[in-house]
Order: C-alpha cells, then sequence, then structure tokens
C-alpha cells in the first residue's frame, strides 16, 4: 500500500468517525449554547435512535425510512423532557440539569433494555451501501464514505440554519442574551424545547448512522458521550465551529493514534483535553473560562 | 443532648451489635455500605460544602482500591498500614489533579474530573503489568497483623475496621468544616469572589479540599479492595461517578451525614429491587429525578426539616402554656 493511499483510507476514515461524532456533539453545544445545560442523557438518546432505528428497519424494511424518522421519534421525546421536566429547573443553577439528565440517561437505558431486551441488535446497511470502493487502488468501505459525506452534509445544514433562517437567528440571540430576547416578545421557552428536541434528533441521527457499523447495543451510550463531552469541551461549550473542529480533532488522534500508537490512544484523548483546557479553560473557540 | 446525638448514638450502636444478630449475607451488605457511605461522604466535601460538582470521584475510589491492592498483593505489610497509606498517596495525587481541575470552574471544573478519571481509566486498562489490565487486581488478601493480629482477616474483623474507619473519618471532616478552613468552603459556596476579595486565596482552598476528599475517597476504594478481593476497571467507570454523586444528592448534600444515608438508601433499594425486576435502575432513576424536581434537601434535610417543625411546634405549644 503506498503511503498516499494509506493516508487517504485513514483520513477518509477519519472523517467517518468525526462525522459521528459530530452528530453527537454539535447537539451537545447547541443545547449548552443556548440552555447552559450539560445534556447527560444525550448518549442514552443516541442508543434509543439507534434502537428505534432497528425497529423501523424491521417494520418497514427500509433503512432510509428509519434514517428519517427515528430521529424525529427521539427529538419528540428529548422535546417531551424538556417540556415536562427542565423547564422547571431553569431557576436553579447549572447543576441541577447535569443531575437530572443523568437520571434521564438511567432511565432511556433500562427503558430500552426493557423495550428491546438485553442483546445487541444487527442493523444491516442497505444494499447501496453495503461493499467496498477502490480509493487510490485501496478498498474501503462504502458505508464509512457515506457516514463521511453525510457528516459533511448535516454540519453544511446546520450551519445554514443557524445562519440562514429565523429559527437559527433567535437561537443564536436566545444564546447571546436571553432577557432580551424574551423581551422583544418571542417565546424563550419554544426556543429552548426546539433547541433540545433537535439536539437529541441529531443525536439520534448519529445513533441510526452508527448502528450498521457497531450493532445497536446497550454499551454505544456509555463510551460515546463521554467522546462527545471531550469534543464539546475542546472546542468549546455553545460554538457550533468548535464542536466540528472539536470532533474532527478527536477522530483523527483516535485513528492515527489507533494505528500508530495503540496502548496510548485512549489516554491520548484526554491528554488533548487536559492541554486545550490548560492553555485555553474554556475550550478552543469558547467564550467562558 | 441534642436529639441528633441521641439517635446518632443508637445508630452507632445497633451498626457495632450488628454482627451478633445478622446473618452473614447481611453483614456482606452492610460493610459494603459503610465503604460506600464513606465514598458518599468524601464527595460531599466538594459538592455539599464547597460547591466544586465532582463527575470524576471514582478516580478516588479506584486510586484507592488499585493502590491498596498492589500493596496487599506485593509486599508483606499488614492490612491498616495498607489502607492508610493508600488513602495518602491518593490525596498526594489529587493535589496535581486538584491544581488542574479548578483552573476552571462551573460545569468545565466537573467535565475536566471526569476527564481525570477517564485518563486513569484508561492507563488501568492498559499499565497490564501493574493493574492487570481488563481483568484487574485479583486475590487480594486480608492480610494478618500488624503484631499477629488476626483480627482483620474475619469478615466480622473486617467490618469493625470499616466501621472504624467510616466513624473517625466522619468526626474529622465534622471538624473540619466547623472549623475556619469549613467556613472558608462554605464561603466559596455561596461566593466565591466575595471570598477572594476578602483576602482568601480561594483556589489554594480548593485544592485542598479536593485532596481531602480525595483522600477519604481513596480511604473508601482502599477499603473495599480487600473486602471485595478484587479491583478492577469497574471501579474507575465513570457510571459509578455519577451514581455516587446521585447518593450524595438523595441523602442530602452538605451535611456529611446524608450521603452516608443516601448510598444506604441506594444500596437497599438496588437489592430490594434487583430481587424484584431486572429493571431497577429505571426505578433509581425515577426516584433521583424526584428527589431533584422536590426535594433538592434530600433525604437527612426531609428528615431534619421534619423534626425541626415538631420542635418548632413543641416549642409554640410550651410557650401557650406556659
Amino acid at each position: 500500500m503506498s503511503t498516499l493511499a494509506f493516508l487517504l483510507n485513514q483520513s477518509v476514515n477519519a472523517l467517518s468517525q468525526a462525522a459521528l461524532l459530530f452528530f453527537l456533539g454539535v447537539g451537545l453545544t447547541l443545547i449548552f449554547g443556548i440552555m447552559r445545560i450539560i445534556n447527560f442523557a444525550h448518549g442514552a438518546l443516541y442508543m434509543l435512535g439507534a434502537f428505534v432505528g432497528y425497529s423501523l428497519v424491521r417494520w418497514t424494511g427500509s433503512f432510509w425510512v428509519a434514517l428519517a424518522f427515528a430521529p424525529v421519534v427521539v427529538g419528540l421525546v428529548g422535546w417531551a423532557f424538556e417540556l415536562s421536566i427542565l423547564r422547571r429547573l431553569y431557576r436553579r443553577d447549572a447543576h441541577a440539569f447535569l443531575m437530572v439528565t443523568f437520571g434521564l440517561a438511567l432511565v432511556v437505558t433500562e427503558a430500552v433494555r426493557l423495550i428491546w431486551g438485553p442483546d445487541a441488535l444487527q442493523v444491516p446497511a442497505p444494499k447501496l451501501l453495503s461493499g467496498v470502493i477502490f480509493l487510490l487502488g485501496e478498498p474501503f468501505p462504502v458505508y464509512r464514505l457515506f457516514l463521511a459525506v453525510s457528516g459533511i452534509v448535516v454540519a453544511f445544514a446546520i450551519w445554514q440554519l443557524l445562519e440562514r433562517t429565523r429559527l437559527g437567528l433567535l437561537i443564536r440571540a436566545t444564546s447571546q442574551n436571553a432577557e432580551m430576547v424574551h423581551a422583544l416578545g418571542v417565546d424563550v421557552g419554544l426556543v429552548r424545547s426546539c433547541v433540545f428536541g433537535i439536539g437529541c434528533g441529531l443525536a439520534a441521527l448519529g445513533g441510526v448512522l452508527a448502528a450498521p457499523l457497531v450493532t445497536a447495543s446497550h454499551s454505544m451510550a456509555a463510551t460515546v458521550i463521554i467522546d462527545a463531552f471531550v469534543i464539546v469541551i475542546i472546542g468549546g461549550m455553545g460554538s457550533f465551529l468548535g464542536s466540528l473542529i472539536g470532533a474532527l480533532l478527536i477522530a483523527f488522534v483516535q485513528v492515527f493514534g489507533n494505528y500508530y500508537l495503540p496502548d496510548f490512544a485512549l489516554a491520548f484523548m484526554y491528554l488533548v483535553m487536559l492541554l486545550v483546557l490548560v492553555v485555553r479553560p474554556g475550550g478552543l473557540l469558547g467564550k467562558e473560562a | 443532648m441534642r436529639w441528633s446525638t441521641v439517635v446518632g448514638l443508637a445508630v452507632l450502636a445497633l451498626l457495632i451489635a450488628a454482627p451478633l444478630g445478622l446473618p452473614a449475607f447481611a453483614m456482606t451488605l452492610l460493610t459494603e455500605l459503610v465503604i460506600l457511605g464513606l465514598f458518599a461522604m468524601s464527595l460531599d466535601l466538594m459538592v455539599g460544602y464547597t460547591r466544586l460538582i465532582s463527575f470524576g470521584h471514582v478516580a478516588a475510589y479506584g486510586l484507592g482500591a488499585y493502590a491498596s491492592g498492589f500493596m496487599l498483593l506485593n509486599s508483606s505489610m499488614p492490612l491498616p498500614f495498607v489502607v492508610i497509606l493508600a488513602a495518602l498517596m491518593t490525596g498526594i495525587v489529587a493535589i496535581g489533579v486538584g491544581w488542574v481541575c479548578t483552573l476552571a470552574t462551573g460545569v468545565s471544573f466537573s467535565m475536566l474530573t471526569l476527564a481525570f478519571a477517564q485518563l486513569l481509566y484508561a492507563i488501568a486498562f492498559k499499565w497490564t503489568s501493574v493493574t492487570g489490565g481488563s481483568d484487574g487486581l485479583a486475590g487480594i488478601p486480608r492480610r494478618a497483623g500488624p503484631m499477629g493480629i488476626t483480627l482483620l482477616t474475619t469478615k466480622t474483623g473486617f467490618y469493625y475496621f470499616a466501621l472504624a474507619c467510616l466513624v473517625g473519618s466522619f468526626l474529622l471532616c465534622r471538624k473540619l468544616v466547623a472549623s475556619p478552613f469549613g467556613a472558608v468552603l462554605r464561603g466559596i459556596r455561596e461566593n466565591e469572589a466575595k471570598t477572594l476579595a476578602l483576602g482568601y486565596n480561594t483556589r489554594l482552598y480548593k485544592i485542598a479540599v479536593v485532596a481531602i476528599a480525595y483522600a477519604f475517597g481513596g480511604l473508601a476504594g482502599a477499603l473495599y479492595a480487600p473486602f471485595a478481593g478484587f479491583a478492577n476497571t469497574e471501579l474507575l467507570f465513570w457510571l459509578l461517578s455519577g451514581q455516587v454523586l446521585i447518593m450524595v444528592i438523595v441523602g442530602g448534600s452538605g451535611t456529611l451525614i446524608g450521603p452516608i444515608l443516601g448510598a444506604a438508601f441506594f444500596l437497599l433499594l438496588e437489592h430490594q429491587l434487583s430481587s424484584y425486576t431486572e429493571a431497577w435502575a429505571l426505578f433509581f432513576g425515577l426516584v433521583f429525578i424526584g428527589f431533584i424536581l422536590f426535594a433538592p434537601e434530600g433525604i437527612w434535610g426531609l428528615a431534619t426539616g421534619w423534626f425541626k417543625r415538631g420542635d418548632a411546634a413543641a416549642k409554640a405549644k410550651g410557650s401557650l402554656h406556659g
């Protein structure tokens, strides 16, 4: 294998990894930006997305239907949680959220275990995306290429949403000064529920997309949520661009670290994070220390 | 005597008498409860008194457990020395942890503590020659001694040792939070900027409380290793950090005694529920959410509030008659 082909393969591989991490990270960071809360249940909702996706594939036989509707279902779950519980806590300090969403994570994880049983479930990739493609003469799974592309598409779509639409305008405004937005006659509560729902939906999108790769399992939540935290912290909480940079950084560190220094790859990610925080306590693009 | 002292002494007497009346499996549960209670109490120093919400307190537990497990397996030191040495080592490591983590505040602090715990988790996984990797350290003995005393090798003896550690730590922590040092911690909790303006180097105080809390958490871990006979990466997994935080909040943070109750509550709840249903964690989560929403003061806060109202009512009645 030529060096160039190897680098290309590994880079696209890292990009696909980054896409999955980005779906989680961007939801977390949007939610943090606007609500100042850390959603600990994000990993559990990601997992819920994978399982809902599994059922949708079973019922309809189409991966694409699952891809379209699982995020909607999970987004509604998140939206309901915001309406019923989080809304009561806005006057309390940020840690009440951290803990209440941890509670939600436990509840969702157990509910999934009750509904879908304890086993990992296989979600087949659609025919169109199975098989391999040749990149500079080296085989590469089509599905991973699809992941990388979908990551780019979604990142672009969210960017457009934030910059070009009225909802995006309100999201940015609310994250800067919620009281002022409220004073201008906007229902800030509605903006918050929407963002929470969208964030949870994005996590579920990540879950559905990850399912053919890693199978839908209960352990998928526990590891990935920490990765997502690391991304958001490195990028700076509340920063859209930061979560993108964080996801790319961590994915490349993971993929290349696993290749060159497999013994240290796991620790390396945390070292990168500690380093960033020591230099810039608010994260690369964060404003708050 | 105040009612709390009376109740406290009565509970202590019951705990001391417990091995006489309880079957073996209940004693195992009770020993685990004592250890977990100590672990939760150590976190309360940070969460309840200083409002440093650590999401990585397993770091202390795991460090203590691995340190004591390693020393028990590879040296001939008697158990009490090993346990205390492991706790001190955890506290010393925590000075570094505290130094880095206190660079950040608020939620970032929580995430940094989490990152440190995960770093240790990663190290425990990979540094196989010392930690045993994914298998962990197994067959950790409860060694006899010092001076050939074999008391601690028995289950009952070890229970008393753990209980003594818990009671001793509780008394120490109570002294600590009542001292001027504790007053500064509460100052940081209520308003760090103001405390800083009063001339206290709040960062140093925060590093100190992290080190102390980790040392007590390490003590709990150091007890767990010889209790269970093993130390593995489960002890460093982040879910446990969340669970111990739950124990502190549900028990009542900032009370020292509350977190011990919280640990007891959840251990017993887990024990009872898991025999009925596999989904006990679901109820665990629901109960926790309920406490945050409706009773942020926790079990201890509810109980003392109830007693205080009782006292106030009695006083009002007394003044009417008097």
